[in-house]
């Protein structure tokens, strides 16, 4: 799994790992208003994480993972919050 | 059950390993004090000690072992100075927790009355505090005292560093007393480690909040190198600080782990919101009480309450002017689960926060036990993490085991070439015979790979041994007054396992002598023009198939004249004989059984076990001794040993018509004399070889066999000239009959009292050679 560039979007889908960051970055560095969707994002690379919260693009769809939308500021897509004691 | 068994064998293995690196850092301290690489080290080896401790119930240990991490911790930050005194007291300490594992390997549990012996090092251990705040009570580590926690002491909340103590907001609910904020800020070259810091955080165990720590500024977005860890993280964690230590093991210099005070609770309320979580409180406290006073009260009602009272106690010791004895007070009092619901009404009652029911202490909140119990499951994790390394520990008797199969193996496929054989010459199958021969050849090859690896997966450095020389020596040093420095060189030589493991009390013997009587007093030394402290070098090389260890002490060397006058003294050779022997053969005698030139026995040597242990503990893995020794220089003993014991090299001869195995190794030539150079005298047979009498025997008269030793064509007798307490003797055979890699199998059984022989094995035609043992036989 990796990550699709579409016309309008990235997708971000699966587990990526570091070596997907460097292409994220340029194709976040060429889009003047980069939109990505996170929502078949499974897990992501601390490189790939701050790369998002560096450039801080629009989220078309916010992942699954609790701790990772709390990261990235986004309400979770599911009713779990972050912490919630289970 | 069994997993539980397995686990403990795990930390019994672990723990004597841990207790022998901690033996040689301490060694390596002593020599080098300043150096605080091994300070850590040591720290670390402590530590991880503890830690293992803290999965078992093992209390009288876990006590002296946190006890040492304490001082090392106080060392290690530079607030004390390591001294000789904190080296007894840790050597102490160290022997306890070895006989404490032993007894914990042998029986699963500590012996009685450990824990008094314990709280006594541990005592002795913080005296070298001097005076300091038992650190113990600022660290509450968790697996400490987990049914106790420390009260709510000032103390503790000013050892908060100022990052945990601003929590973010929403953390507030879930942060306890007894939890743990960890800050993790990962160096940027981490990537190229192969860590990934978010996953790292996000399985942190007992994970209850997270936070990204973002830099300040990201700077320009051009210039971002995404391969630059930048981020940080802030955890909130409801594991104990050694769960989280375990956690973060590989990264622990970028983590900085603080345990919540109780009062970090609810610090930021204000006075509004104190008063109106008071009157909550109260509520609920209340309510409980409602709660089991009602008329039938069931188990899982009464254990409920008990769990909210606890908690509330926990809420209250963060309330504003919550009196902490009083908490305490009342955390002790409560009755335990099992106890009935009036008892514990009647306990609520008697400590309502509002103090209105019965008496008016208000009662006190205790640490929440919670820190102790996420742990449940975590031990099993930890199990299967080290799991993952790459050494692989087995235990040696299924490597025994394989190198059976193996020597069977190799023994099966010798049995092709003699099939080989008769395929050719009985069933004339000459194409037959030779493709068994090609396919012999493979099946060959693969055998001795075989072999080859398993004598590998056998082999130690003979380092092991030697580790604990640093110890013995330095020990015996100190009581003795000598001053002697160890020089161990060469320890990385391999060996097999068993050749090891049968040298080591060997050896702790030759230091022993050594020490003793080797290495003289500094006065002495220097009288004699040497320099003050002695030295032990104790060298280690491989010498063809052969391991050769040099034991060498710059002592006074072996009095010949004292080792003469004792040994007539006592008997053992005739003083006639004693005058004749050279110097060199003089020093030989200090290896005849019962010899002791002790005028009393000593604590250290002289206890009727004497050098001629060492040699037959040497030379029952067919390894030998010699010495060398130089009056007033010093003494040098080198032991030979074979590289493995697996495979014997033998000689095999015949005699009536039997065919016998004779060890390679005490084999010093072979000769073919003619009948009528025999001398005889009486019933003493000598030959002369190259100037020399040789003694001989014949190989049938020592079996009980009639039969007289067969002469060749030329009338000529074959002699196997061994070699017999450093003396050469000449055994009488029949014929000669080429050698052969054997694998020796011992006599067991019916056959097991047999004199003469050291073994059986078997032979690639199915017979059976019989191994001489010419010591037993001569």
């Amino acid at each position: 799994m990796a990550i699709r560039y579409l016309k309008t979007y990235a997708a971000l889908e699966g587990h990526l790992g570091a070596e997907d960051a460097e292409a994220l970055l340029a194709w976040l560095r060429s889009k003047p208003r980069p939109l990505v969707h996170l929502g078949r994002c499974e897990s992501l690379h601390t490189a790939l994480l701050q790369t998002l919260l560096a450039f801080a693009p629009a989220v078309k769809a916010p992942p699954a993972n609790p701790w990772l939308c709390q990261a990235l500021g986004l309400t979770p897509a599911s009713n779990t919050p972050p912490g919630s004691p289970a | 059950m069994n997993t539980s068994n397995e686990i403990l064998e795990q930390f019994v293995l672990e723990a004597r390993e841990c207790l022998e690196a901690i033996g040689q850092r301490l060694l390596d301290i002593e020599r080098r004090p300043d150096a605080p690489d091994l300070l850590n080290d040591l720290f670390r080896s402590v530590h991880t000690l503890k830690g293992n401790c803290g999965l078992f119930e093992f209390e009288a240990l876990e006590h002296v072992v946190h006890a040492g991490e304490d001082l090392l911790d106080q060392v290690r930050a530079g607030r004390l100075t390591y001294n000789t005194a904190m080296a007894d007291a840790l050597f102490a300490a160290m022997d306890h927790s070895a006989e404490l594992i032993d007894a914990i390997a042998a029986h699963g549990q500590l012996p009685d009355g450990a824990m008094a012996r314990s709280r006594e090092l541990a005592r002795a251990l913080r005296g070298c505090l001097e005076g300091r705040d038992a650190p113990a009570a600022a660290r509450p580590a968790g697996a400490n005292a987990p049914a106790l926690p420390a009260p709510p002491a000032a103390p503790a909340a000013a050892a908060l560093p100022d990052w945990a103590t601003a929590l973010p907001a929403g953390w507030q609910p879930q942060a306890r007393p007894g939890y743990c904020v960890v800050r993790y800020r990962p160096e940027p070259e981490c990537f190229f480690k192969g860590e990934d810091p978010w996953q790292t955080a996000q399985l942190t165990p007992g994970l209850l909040a997270l936070q990204v720590l973002q830099p300040a500024a990201w700077g320009p977005l051009e210039a971002f190198d995404c391969y630059r860890c930048q981020v940080g993280f802030l955890i909130l964690s409801s594991s104990p600080e050694a769960y989280l230590q375990e956690h973060f093991r590989y990264v622990p210099e970028q983590c900085e782990i603080a345990t919540l005070p109780a009062e970090a609770a609810a610090p930021q309320l204000g006075d509004a919101h104190q008063q109106l979580l008071g009157q909550r409180l109260a509520q609920l406290w209340s309510d409980q009480i409602a709660v089991l006073q009602r008329p039938v009260p069931t188990g899982g009602t009464v254990a409920a309450a008990h769990q909210v009272l606890l908690n509330l106690l926990g809420v209250r010791s963060g309330l504003q002017g919550a009196d902490g004895a009083a908490l305490v007070e009342a955390r002790t009092g409560m009755p335990g689960d099992e106890a009935g619901a009036s008892a514990l009404a009647s306990w609520a009652r008697q400590h309502h926060p509002l103090g209105p029911v019965a008496g008016d202490a208000p009662a006190a909140p205790r640490g929440i036990s919670a820190a102790a119990m996420p742990g449940a499951s975590v031990p099993d994790e930890n199990g299967a993490e080290r799991g993952g390394h790459k050494v692989l520990k087995v235990a040696q008797d299924k490597i025994d085991r394989l190198m059976d199969l193996i020597g069977e193996m190799v023994v099966a496929k010798n049995a092709l070439p003699y099939l080989a054989q008769r395929a050719e010459t009985h069933f004339r199958q000459r194409e037959l015979a030779r493709e068994i021969k090609n396919q012999y050849a493979v099946i060959n090859r693969i055998a001795e790979d075989m072999q080859h690896a398993i004598m590998q997966v056998r082999m130690l450095p003979v380092g092991t041994v030697f580790q604990r020389f640093g110890r013995l020596v330095r020990d015996l040093s100190k009581r003795l007054g000598k001053e002697v420095q160890l020089v161990i060189e060469g320890e990385d030589t391999e060996a097999d396992k068993n050749v090891i493991e049968s040298l080591a009390d060997p050896l702790i013997h030759i230091l022993r002598n050594s020490l003793d009587h080797g290495i003289e007093t500094p006065e002495v030394r220097v009288a004699a023009g040497k320099p003050g402290h002695g030295t032990l070098r104790v060298s280690a090389r491989q010498d063809g198939d052969r391991v050769v260890l040099d034991i060498r002490d710059d002592g006074a060397g072996v009095d010949t004249a004292r080792v003469r006058a004792k040994a007539v003294e006592r008997g053992l050779i005739p003083a006639d004989r004693a005058d004749a022997l050279t110097e060199a053969e003089a020093a030989q005698l200090i290896f005849l059984p019962g010899f002791s030139t002790a005028e009393s026995i000593s604590d250290l040597s002289g206890r009727g076990v004497g050098m001629d242990v060492v040699r037959s503990a040497v030379e029952r893995v067919n390894g030998q001794v010699q010495l060398h020794s130089v009056r007033g220089q010093g003494t040098t003993l080198t032991l030979t040993l074979p590289l493995s014991m697996a495979v014997t090299h033998v000689m095999m001869i015949r005699s009536a018509g039997c065919r016998f195995g004779v060890p390679m190794d005490l084999i010093v030539e072979t000769v073919r004399v003619p009948a009528e150079d025999i001398h005889r005298f009486k019933a003493a047979q000598t030959v002369v070889l190259r100037g020399r009498i040789v003694p001989l025997r014949s190989l049938n008269e020592l079996l009980g066999m009639d039969e007289p030793q067969t002469l060749n064509t030329e009338r000529e007798h074959a002699v196997l000239v061994l070699r017999w307490g450093g003396e050469p003797v000449g055994l009488v055979v029949d014929e000669f009959d080429g050698t052969s890699d054997i694998i020796l199998r011992p006599l067991e059984g019916v056959l097991g009292g047999m004199t003469g022989f050291a073994g059986s094995a078997l032979m690639g035609d199915g017979s059976v050679l019989m191994i001489l043992n010419p010591k037993e036989l001569l």
